[in-house]
C-alpha cells in the first residue's frame, strides 16, 4: 500500500482563496477591510522571512498588513505600549508578535498583553480556556490547519482513534482539543510515554508534533492510518553536496520517516508542503474571523471550527 | 474483593485541617477568607449542596455567606451584583449555584466572576491556566479526582490513564491535569468505539459520565485505580440510593483501589472548594500588596 499524499500546499491555496472571497464580500457589503498587524523584534533572518511572507499573503488576500519592526533592544514598556495601541486600533483585527523574541522579553507575558479577541495566533490563556470549555475562540493556526486537512481528507472524524505525539501549548494540546471536539478518542503521548510505538500503532489518526527528525517510522503506523506530520526539522544532506561556504547542504524533514510511513499509511502529509503552508492560511482565516466578530457579523463560513 | 476502598472523607478531613491552618494565618494578616454563594430562583434544588458547603466552610475556618436572589432577577442585575462582589475586598470567592433560571446563561455568569475570585475554577482564564499547566484555581471536581489519585503509591510519570467522559468541567480538565503530571492520557466518550479496550490498558481510570454501571470489572486491568466521579440516583427494591458510574462490586474484584459513591470524590470536591478559597485569598492579598502596599521601593 502506498499512501495518498495530502497536498497541504494546494489546500492552503484553496483556503486563501476562500479568505480572499470573504474579504471581498466584507469590503463590498460592509465597507470593512480586515487588518493584520505583525510585530517583529530584532533582525533574526528566519523571522524576517516569515514576517515578509505573512505580509505578502495578507495583502494578496485583499487585507491590510501592518508591519511593526522594533529594535532588538526595545524595552518591554515600548513593546507593550505598541501592543496597547494596536489593541485599541479599530483598523487592526489581528495582532501577532513573531517569536522568538530576545531574552529580556517574555513570550507568555507578550501574549497576555494582546486582546484575546485580536489574538489570531490563539495563544492567549483566555483563548486556550475558551477552546477547552467548548466556547467561541480563536484557535492557534497550525492546529487549525491540521484539523482542516483531516476533515478534508476523512470527512467525519467521529469515533476515530487519534494519537497526538507532543503536548506543547502551541501544537499538541490544541490539536487534542480540536480532535476531541470532533469526537475522536484522543490519546496524548509525549516524552514520558511508555511504549510509544505501541500507543501510536493503535491510531487511525497520528499527529506528530515532536521536533525530532524522522522519529516515527512505518512500523509504528497502523495500516491505512492518516498521518499528519507537523514537525519541521533541518538535517544535514551530504548527498546534496556542499554550500558555497563549504558546509554541508541541508534539507527539511518531518517528525515522521516519510518513506517508511508512506508504505503503511493510508494518507500522509509531506514535509515540506503538508502542514506548513496551512499555518499562514489559517492565520489569514483567523484574521477574517476576528474582523467579523469585531463587527458583529456572522462567522465566516469554512474558516472557523 | 481485593480493591482497597479509598476513604474520600478522611482525605477531605486532612485537607480541611490544612485549610483551617492556612485560613488562620491569612486571618491574622487581616485577610480572613470569605466565600459568597449565589442561588437564583428555585433554591430548593441546590439547598442541600449549599448547606453542606456552609458546614464544611465552618469547619475549615472559611466564612460563608449564602445569598438567594428571586427568579425574576435579570442578567443585567446579576451583572451588577457580580461586579459589586468582584470589587468588594471583603469577598474572596464567588460560587454560582446551579441550576439557574433559563434566562441566565451559566457561562455568561462564570465569565463575569473575577479570575482571582473564581473558586469554582470555571472562568476561561482558570481553565486556560490548567491547559497551560499553570495550576492556580482549578475546577473543584477535577482537581479533587486528581488529588485522590495522588494519594496512592503510584508514579504519575508515564502512567497510562484513561478518562471516560470529556465534559468541560470534569473530564477534560482531568485529562490536562494528568497530562501535566506526566501521564499518557486517553480521553473516551460516547463516540468511542471500544471504551473497554482503552480502560483495560490503563493503570488509572477516571469515569465521569453519569451512567450507573457504565464501568464493570471486566473493563479494568487488575490492580488499576478507579476514580468514580459519577453521582446517580437510582431506585432499588430497598428504595432510592446514590451510586457512581461504576458497577462497584465487580470493579472492586479487579481494581487495586476504588473510590466509593458516596464518600469518595464528593467530600474531596467540597474540601477542594475550601482550599481554593484559601488560594484565592492569598493571591488577592499578594496582588493587593504588589499594587498598593509595596514598601521596598
Ligand atoms: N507551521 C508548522 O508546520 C509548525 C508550527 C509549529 C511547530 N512546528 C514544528 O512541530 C514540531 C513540534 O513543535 P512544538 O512547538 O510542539 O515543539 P515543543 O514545544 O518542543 O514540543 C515537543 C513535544 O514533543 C514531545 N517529545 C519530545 N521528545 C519526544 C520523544 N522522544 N517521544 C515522544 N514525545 C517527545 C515533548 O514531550 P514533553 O512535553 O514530555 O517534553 C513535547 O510535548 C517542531 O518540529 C516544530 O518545528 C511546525
Amino acid at each position: 500500500m502506498t499512501a495518498t499524499v495530502i497536498d497541504g500546499k494546494a489546500f492552503a491555496a484553496k483556503v486563501r482563496g476562500q479568505v480572499a472571497e470573504h474579504v471581498a464580500r466584507l469590503k463590498e457589503e460592509h465597507g470593512i477591510t480586515p487588518g493584520l498587524a505583525v510585530v517583529l523584534v530584532g533582525e533574526d533572518p528566519a523571522s524576517q522571512v516569515y514576517v515578509r511572507s505573512k505580509g505578502k499573503m495578507t495583502v494578496e488576500c485583499g487585507m491590510n498588513s501592518y508591519e511593526h519592526k522594533l529594535p532588538i533592544d526595545v524595552s518591554q514598556e515600548e513593546l507593550y505600549a505598541l501592543l496597547a495601541k494596536l489593541n485599541a486600533d479599530p483598523a487592526v483585527h489581528g495582532i501577532l508578535c513573531q517569536f522568538p523574541v530576545p531574552a529580556h522579553l517574555s513570550e507568555t507575558d507578550i501574549v497576555a498583553q494582546i486582546d484575546p479577541a485580536k489574538d489570531v495566533d490563539g495563544l492567549h490563556v483566555i483563548n486556550a480556556g475558551l477552546l477547552a470549555s467548548g466556547q467561541k475562540t480563536l484557535v492557534s493556526c497550525t492546529p487549525l490547519g491540521c484539523l482542516m486537512l483531516l476533515r478534508d481528507h476523512l470527512g467525519s472524524l467521529s469515533g476515530k482513534s487519534a494519537v497526538i505525539v507532543g503536548r506543547s501549548n502551541l501544537v499538541g494540546k490544541p490539536v487534542a482539543q480540536l480532535l476531541l471536539q470532533d469526537s475522536c478518542t484522543v490519546t496524548i503521548a509525549h516524552s514520558r510515554t511508555k511504549d510509544l510505538a505501541d500507543v501510536v500503532r493503535g491510531a487511525d489518526i497520528v499527529v506528530a508534533a515532536v521536533g525530532r527528525p524522522e522519529m516515527v517510522t512505518g512500523d509504528w503506523i497502523k495500516p491505512g492510518a492518516t498521518v499528519i506530520d507537523v514537525g519541521i526539522n533541518r538535517i544535514d544532506a551530504p548527498e546534496k553536496g556542499l554550500k558555497e561556504d563549504g558546509s554541508v547542504k541541508t534539507r527539511l524533514v518531518g517528525d515522521c520517516d516519510y518513506a517508511s510511513c508512506a508504505e503503511v499509511a493510508g494518507a500522509i502529509t509531506p514535509v515540506p508542503g503538508g502542514v506548513g503552508p496551512m499555518t499562514i492560511a489559517c492565520l489569514l482565516a483567523n484574521t477574517v474571523t476576528a474582523c467579523c466578530r469585531a463587527n458583529g457579523l456572522a462567522e465566516p463560513e469554512g474558516l472557523t471550527v | 474483593m481485593r480493591a482497597a476502598i479509598i476513604d474520600g472523607k478522611s482525605i477531605a478531613a486532612d485537607m480541611r485541617a490544612e485549610v483551617a491552618k492556612d485560613a488562620g494565618v491569612l486571618a491574622d494578616a487581616g485577610w480572613a477568607p470569605k466565600l459568597v454563594s449565589i442561588s437564583i430562583g428555585d433554591t430548593a434544588a441546590a439547598e442541600l449542596y449549599v448547606r453542606n458547603q456552609q458546614k464544611q466552610a465552618n469547619s475549615a475556618g472559611v466564612e460563608f455567606e449564602a445569598r438567594n436572589y428571586p427568579a425574576e432577577t435579570s442578567l443585567e442585575q446579576m451583572t451588577g451584583i457580580l461586579q459589586g462582589l468582584n470589587a468588594d475586598p471583603r469577598v474572596n470567592g464567588i460560587i454560582i449555584q446551579r441550576p439557574l433560571p433559563d434566562h441566565i446563561p451559566v457561562k455568561a455568569l462564570q465569565k463575569m466572576v473575577h479570575p482571582l475570585k473564581d473558586v469554582e475554577g470555571m472562568h476561561p482564564a482558570s481553565i486556560g491556566n490548567i491547559v497551560y499547566n499553570d495550576l492556580a484555581l482549578g475546577p473543584c471536581t477535577a482537581v479533587a479526582a486528581v488529588e485522590i489519585l495522588k494519594t496512592l503509591p503510584m508514579d504519575m510519570e508515564g502512567l497510562n490513564v484513561t478518562v471516560i467522559g470529556h465534559s468541560e468541567i470534569v473530564g477534560k480538565p482531568i485529562a490536562f491535569l494528568m497530562m501535566g503530571l506526566g501521564a499518557t492520557v486517553t480521553v473516551c466518550h460516547h463516540m468511542t468505539r471500544s471504551v473497554a479496550m482503552h480502560s483495560r490498558a490503563a493503570d488509572a481510570v477516571f469515569v465521569a459520565v453519569g451512567k450507573p454501571g457504565l464501568v464493570t470489572g471486566d473493563m479494568l486491568k487488575p490492580g488499576a485505580a478507579l476514580i468514580d466521579i459519577g453521582i446517580n440516583r437510582i431506585e432499588t427494591p430497598e428504595g432510592g440510593k446514590t451510586v457512581g458510574d461504576a458497577d462497584f462490586d465487580s470493579c472492586a474484584e479487579v481494581a487495586g483501589w476504588i473510590t466509593p459513591v458516596p464518600g469518595g470524590v464528593g467530600p474531596v470536591t467540597v474540601a477542594t472548594l475550601m482550599k481554593n478559597a484559601v488560594l484565592a485569598t492569598r493571591m488577592q492579598m499578594e496582588q493587593y500588596r504588589d499594587a498598593y502596599a509595596r514598601t521596598d521601593i
